[in-house]
Order: structure tokens, then sequence, then C-alpha cells
């Protein structure tokens, strides 16, 4: 019976305390990408996943050359786990790294073998160290970690202690920025509104041995400090998922849902936490901490969550914009409004791409300012005073109406394609007898991508009023009897054609659509699927035809770089669709779904030309 | 919006430029040198690129810049010993630049541009010899070491955009040519000036070819 009830105990804490690398990720990450596609590891040899550009980087530091066929699953990794990458930003330190699930520890410490063992700090695991980065093992599971102190704290510390030692203000000119964002109380208000665990390290005291400081430079003790805190938050971080158990699974009850999805990965990104750690917004932090904390709550649940399924000719993801109530209340009242069908007979059926936008930009404003005004009202600041009374009073004195009615917040673009446009042009002609040489202008052509964008409008006299006074000040406002020509307005040299008709404000540099189709395509307009689509989609949709956008535009338009971006994807003839699936006080949803005709083995492979392309891109 | 001006930058198609280099002798060896470029065929492209902080990383200049720049050359250029009469018109409706000066001999013409090149260029590489020698009745031309340094610089995807372009270069005497041993130079009606007519693409590609001994009348 004793020996029952210790199994029954054992498996209990294996069930309870046996972490996989689902539980290994920092509570501190605000962005995650999940990585659950054991097919598609497993699939691709190494030799074929290192020819991609991303993976140079990953592989030089991996597998040092000696990764000869070799497969993932050769590098000890268990497919049966999900492979996280994360990053996060607290006020105090940067958190990144990945966690992984383990099949064969030999066969990792191979790979990872630039990683040296060292005494653990936490009773349980196993524990690596490479210069800044911290491998460390528990069980059947994998954390590589870095983490890095912020240069104000760095900072904060070391002239804490610097000035103690009776030294004066050191200025760093290499530092200008950091100075430049002035003081280091900036802490002090954030960390009385954030109220999180980092508390409990940023308030502990640096203990630096006085006999190693007492002789060092401003910076070396920066350099001691740094190390200290280093230490310091990775030993935070490591109590936390390792003792204490708390991760961001068990912080988020989002992410957790997200990690019991069945899709090939799984996206996670806290809106609200970037918000909060954004340090471009310290001075209103500092200057307006009630008022921030009031936008840090309207912004709280603002998270996104997703996932990304490969079919067979296909890449699917699915995305969940979550907001706090009141946001929710405002996007809610923002999306209460009917498709404009009109715009349809302005996308022309072989149209290679277009968006269609529609919100109630009235009863959105209506909703934003019964939440926003009364949040800025409790301000005392003269500044913030001001701005509301002026709120107010433009709210009490303009037409609200005038101006919904000529727009309503609906508005749709589309690519007609390349086509030549008219242009005057400078040439030099000679004199056959001298070869003096004098210039004459004449009409040449140049090619112009064509775009059309439009606005729904419910006062197609206001845009006409304007139109007609900008008519009466610059000749190159033109007026016909079905539109206005406005010239040279795009680079100088092309025009622009405005068409105010049929509830529609459009503007578009294709001449052809404004000289034989005033009122739409007629017959040749968007119909079937797509504009089904586009009005089922409410508050957004779009769709890209990229095999046909690719083939219509020359190489050479391009520079080498973006080409050899577009090389991986010419050729793959394919569509993006994005679409609103639906939308509430609580979130919106949203699909983008990357469709492919054409020769390909599978949609994992046409995934990671994506991914390279855009590692490419970003580089 | 700055996404839209990116993609109308990428998706404006034609590169053309018009290049005329226009050399006048006077039998003393003194005479005008005019220089043209013109890119009104591509203004489109030129003004979308305007439109943008940077192009390929490096910084693109406002028209304020370039105006600034241009001044700061004419006045360099109106210091060089031998060289006056600078004139510089722009048009930057037409993107059309026009640089004219007299020189008093050939020799001033080309150190004030050894001299310019030399103070610009960033690791001070001169100019080693001289292009143009003029010995009376015979000019001769060849190219500045410096272009063949330029010319291997620019990317392949540039040199092919130079395809659609043209350059010009015309040599003006005040005696009738002889002959010239371009095969290629076509003599004018009057026989007082020789053109020989490219395009920057053929020129990047063989450089020789704008190479020309003229030979002149005695007589007037």
């Amino acid at each position: 019976m004793k020996n029952i009830f210790l199994l029954v105990v054992c498996l209990f804490n294996l069930y309870t305390f046996g972490q996989t690398s689902d539980d290994l990720i920092p509570k501190e990450a605000v962005i995650v990408l999940g990585i659950n596609n054991t097919s598609l590891l497993k699939k691709i040899s190494m030799d074929s996943l290192i020819q991609y550009e991303f993976m140079e980087e990953v592989q030089a530091e991996m597998f040092d050359g000696s990764a000869d066929n070799k497969t993932l699953k050769d590098a000890g990794f268990d497919f049966g786990q999900k492979l996280h990458v994360f990053n996060g930003k607290t006020n105090n330190y940067e958190v990144s790294g990945f966690s992984f699930g383990i099949s064969s520890l030999k066969d990792l410490l191979l790979v990872f073998d630039d990683f040296d063992k060292v005494k653990s700090p936490i009773n349980g695991i196993e524990y690596y160290n490479s210069y800044f980065n911290h491998l460390i093992i528990k069980g059947k599971a994998g954390l590589v970690l870095r983490v890095d102190p912020s240069y104000e704290k760095i900072k904060h510390v070391t002239d804490s202690i610097w000035i103690k030692r009776g030294n004066g203000y050191f200025f760093d000119d290499k530092d200008k920025k950091g100075e430049s964002e002035g003081d280091d109380e900036i802490e002090d208000p954030l960390n009385k509104i954030l109220k999180d665990g980092e508390l409990e390290a940023d308030d502990t005291e640096v203990k630096l041995n006085a006999k190693d400081i007492i002789n060092k430079t401003y910076w070396e003790l920066k350099d001691s400090v740094t190390n200290d805190l280093q230490v310091k938050y990775l030993q935070f971080i490591l109590n936390e998922i390792f003792e204490k158990n708390v991760h961001l699974k068990n912080q988020d009850s989002k992410f957790a849902t997200q990690l019991t999805h069945d899709s090939e990965g799984i996206f996670y990104m806290d809106n609200s936490r970037n918000l909060q750690n954004a340090k471009g917004l310290w001075y209103f932090q500092t200057m307006f901490p009630e008022l921030f904390k009031d936008i840090k709550t309207l912004y709280s649940g603002n998270v996104v969550v997703g996932d990304i399924y490969l079919k067979d000719n296909a890449i699917e993801f699915k995305l969940q914009a979550n907001y706090g109530k009141d946001l929710g209340k405002i996007y809610e009242k923002l999306n209460s409004t009917k498709f404009d069908k009109n715009v349809l007979r302005y996308i022309h059926e072989d149209c290679a791409g277009f968006f269609t936008y529609n919100i109630n930009l009235k009863e959105g404003y209506k909703q934003a300012y019964d939440i926003i005004i009364p949040m800025l009202s409790k301000q005392k600041d003269p500044r913030v005073t001001s701005n509301v009374l002026k709120a107010e009073l433009l709210n009490e004195f303009i037409n609200l109406d005038a101006v919904f009615d000529t727009y309503h917040g609906s508005m749709f673009g589309t690519f007609n394609g390349v086509k030549k446009v008219k242009t005057k042009r400078i040439e030099f002609s000679y004199d056959e007898k001298t070869f003096e040489y004098s210039e004459k202008e004449i009409i040449g052509e140049e090619e112009m991508p064509m775009f059309t964008v439009g606005f729904s409008t419910g006062r197609a006299d206001i845009p006409e009023k304007i139109l007609e006074y900008m008519g009466k000040m610059t000749t190159r406002f033109k007026k016909t009897d079905n539109y206005w020509k406005i010239d040279d307005a795009i680079f100088n040299s092309i025009p622009v054609y405005v068409i105010n008709r049929n509830g529609l404000l459009v503007i578009t540099n294709d001449e052809s659509l404004a000289k034989e189709h005033i009122d739409g395509y007629g017959k040749q307009a968007l119909s079937g699927k797509q504009a089904k689509n586009a009005k089922k989609s409410k508050f957004m949709y779009s769709y890209f035809n990229i095999g046909e956008v690719l083939s219509k535009i020359p190489k050479q338009v391009f520079t080498t770089k973006q080409n050899k971006v577009l090389d991986s994807m010419r050729g793959k003839e394919g569509y993006i669709e994005l679409t609103t699936i639906n939308t509430s006080e609580e979130n919106t949803d949203f699909e983008i779904n990357y469709y492919f005709q054409g020769d390909y083995k599978d949609s994992g492979k046409y995934l990671l030309d994506l991914i390279n392309s855009a590692f490419v891109l970003a580089k | 919006m700055k996404y839209m001006v990116f993609l109308v930058v990428f998706l404006s198609l034609t590169s053309c430029v018009e290049i005329i280099d226009d050399l006048s002798f006077k039998s003393d060896g003194s005479g005008t040198f005019k220089y043209t470029i013109n890119l009104s065929a591509s203004k489109v492209r030129v003004n979308s690129i305007l439109a943008l902080d940077s192009l390929d990383g490096k910084k693109v200049p406002s028209i304020q810049e370039i105006k600034d720049k241009i001044a700061k050359y004419k006045e360099i250029i109106s210091q060089k010993e031998g060289i006056s009469n600078v004139k510089v018109e722009t048009d930057f409706t037409n993107f059309i630049l026009k640089i004219q000066c007299d020189f008093t001999s050939i020799i001033a013409l080309q150190k004030a541009v050894k001299e310019i090149v030399l103070d610009e260029s960033k690791n001070k590489k001169e100019i080693e010899s001289y292009w143009l020698t003029w010995e009376g009745n015979r000019l001769t031309r060849s190219i500045p070491s410096i272009t063949e340094d330029l010319t291997s610089r620019l990317k392949k995807e540039d040199i092919e955009g130079l395809k659609k372009g043209n350059y010009m270069s015309i040599t003006r005497f005040d005696r009738p040519i002889e002959k010239c041993e371009n095969s290629a130079s076509l003599i004018s009606a009057n026989k007082m000036a020789v053109m020989l007519k490219n395009s920057p693409y053929a020129l990047i590609q063989n450089l020789n070819l704008l190479e020309n001994t003229i030979v002149l009348s005695d007589k007037k």
C-alpha cells in the first residue's frame, strides 16, 4: 500500500512538475512563435535547410560545419514537443531565447558544443554557459536564454555607486541619447504602476565587493554592474520558472489556450505590455502617471494570438486581436456598418489586387469620445485640461453630421496593373550642317503602376466645393463634364483624375477609368466569390494575386536585394486573401490565407521560402 | 502613404539619360566647354526617387541640397586659373543641367577638372595624365583614368539601365576638319565640327569609343 501511494505521488509530481518546452517560456515574453509541425521538420534534411540564407547564422552557431547528412532529428531535438522562440522586455531587462524538447541530451550537446557545463544555480537542472547565452536543461526539455539588463538600469545602479563613493556625476558623451532621456528617476513612477514580480528583482541592492571597486574606473564599474545585473535577473527568471513554476503559460490564459491548438505554428504578442515597456512613452508616463495608468487599463488585454496551418496548397494564418472592454466597445461601434456595394463597380474583375475597408467613423467617434474624454477630464494638468476643453467645444460647435456624412469611414483601393502614360520630355535635336543643337518638347510615354482609391461619401457637394475652389486657384485643376483632372499631380509629371459620383469620391491615375468607365466597369466589375467575400468580410478584406502582380512588374524596377527576395516568389502562382471573420466586444478574428498553385513538394517548403524572403528583406 | 510612395517608386519604370559634351576650340587653344545632362525622359523616376529619404541605404538629397552643391561647384570652377565666364543653368521641372565655361587653354581646363576631382575624391587620388592634347592643328582625345575607375564601380543592373540613353560628344573648331581617326566620327556638313554619338551603355562597355584624333586643315 505504501509503495502504491509513493508511485501515485511520483506520478503526480511528474505530471505537475514534469516541465515541457511549453512550460519554460518566461512570463516576461511578449512575443512567442511556436512551431508544432513535426512532419515539416522531419521531412527537411539539414542539407536543404541550410541552403536558406536565414539558416546560415543558425548553422554557423550550432553546427560548426559538422552537420553533413544530419537532420534536425539527429541534433537531439524531440519533435513531440513544440519549439518556441520568444522575446520580451521589461523596464529593467530584455529576455530572449527558445525552448524545445530533447530526445537525446548527448546529441544535443554535440550541437551546442561551445557551451560549458557550470554549477547550476538551481537544484534539479543542468546548466551550461556560452558567453551571454545560457542553456538550461530539465528532464526532457531545454531552454536557451539570454538576459540583457537595460541601459537605463545599468546606468542608474552604476551612477548611484559611483556618486556614493564620492565621485561627481559622470558625463558620458557616447551615451548622449541615454542622458538626454533624462534622469533615472523615471523608474520610480513606473515601478509603482507596474507592480509585477520584477519589482522584487529591482529593489535588490547590487552588492559589489568594495575591495573590487575601490580602484575601478567608471567603465570598469559599469561592466561589473552589468555582469552583476545579468546574473541577478537570470537568477530571478530561473527561480520563477524552475522553482516557483511561474511561466507565461500559467500566467496568461490566452497563451495557454493557444498551446492547446493543433496548428503547425502558433503566434502570441502582448501589445499591452509592449505599450507599458515602450521607451518612447517615458515622458508621458512620468509626467502623467495617472493618465498613463488609465490608458494602460484601456489597452489591457490587447493580445494578438494566431495559428499557422499548412495545407496541401495553402498556408493559412488565423489571427485573433483581443482587447479590453472599453476598447472593445469602440471597435464594436466602428464595425456597426454596412458594406458599400458601390465600391465593387469600380473594381475590375481582372484586378490584380484590391482592398476594401469599412468602418462607422461616426459611431466610433461618439463611443471613443464617451470613453476617452471622462478619462482626460480627471486630469488637473493645465495642458490636458485645455485640450479637453478644446475637444469638448469642437464637439459642440462642429456639425458632426456633415463631417461624418462626407467621410463615412469606408474606403477601397485597387492596383490596376502597369500602363503607359503620356509625359512631356525635352529632346535635343541638332543641325546636320553645324551640329548646333536645340531643345524641343515632345510627348513621350512612361510606364506607371495604376492605382485607384475611393471613399464612400454622403455629401458629394463638400469635396466638389473644395475642388471648385482649387480650380479657381490653379490651372492644374480642370473640370470636365464627368470628372476633375489634376495635372502633374504625381511626381510633378503624371495627372490624377477625381470622380465624384455614385456616392463615392474616386481618385485614380488610370485615365481609362475616368474616360471610359466613369460609372464603373459594369459587367466587367468584380463579382462572384471575391465580391461575396468582400461583402461578407465587412471591416477589412484584401486580395492580391501575387503571381500576376509580380509578372506585371519588370525586374529592373527593383533593386538587386529586392529581386533576390522576389525571385523566391516568382513563378509561383498564387494569391493572398485577408478576411475579417468576426468582430465582437472582446476580439476581432482575421484570416490571412495564401493559396498557391504550381509544382511544390509541400506547403512547408513554400513557408520556408517565404520566411527566407522575409529574412533577406529585413536584413 | 509612405509605403505607397515606395511602391510607386519601385514600379515606375524607364530610366533614360542624355549627355552632351561640347568643346569649341579656337586656333590659339582657348575655347568653350559645355556639358549638358538631360534627365527629362526619366523625370517620373527622378521625382519618385527625390520623394524618398534614402535609396539602397544611401541618403537621397533634396532639390535644395542639389542646388547648393551645384552653386558650390560653380564657385570652385570660377576660381580656377584660366577658367572664366562660368554659367550654370538648371531646370528642376525637366531635370536638365547645363554647365558652360570658357578656358584659355586645354591644359587650364583639364587642370581645373583634375583639381576638383582631387579635392572631392575621398582617397585623394589624382588623375595622372591629360586626356586632351592640342598641337595647333591636331586634337587628340583619350579617356581619363578616373572614368575607368568610376565605371568599374557600377553594378551590372545600373549599366543595363543606361542602354536607352544617349551620349553625344561634339568638338568644334574655327577651321575645317581634314580627317578623323575614329571611323565612327560624323563630320558636320560645314566641316567645322565632329560628333561621336553612343549610348552611355556602349561607352561603359568600351571606353575607347570616344578616343579620337582630329586633324584640322591649315586654312581657315
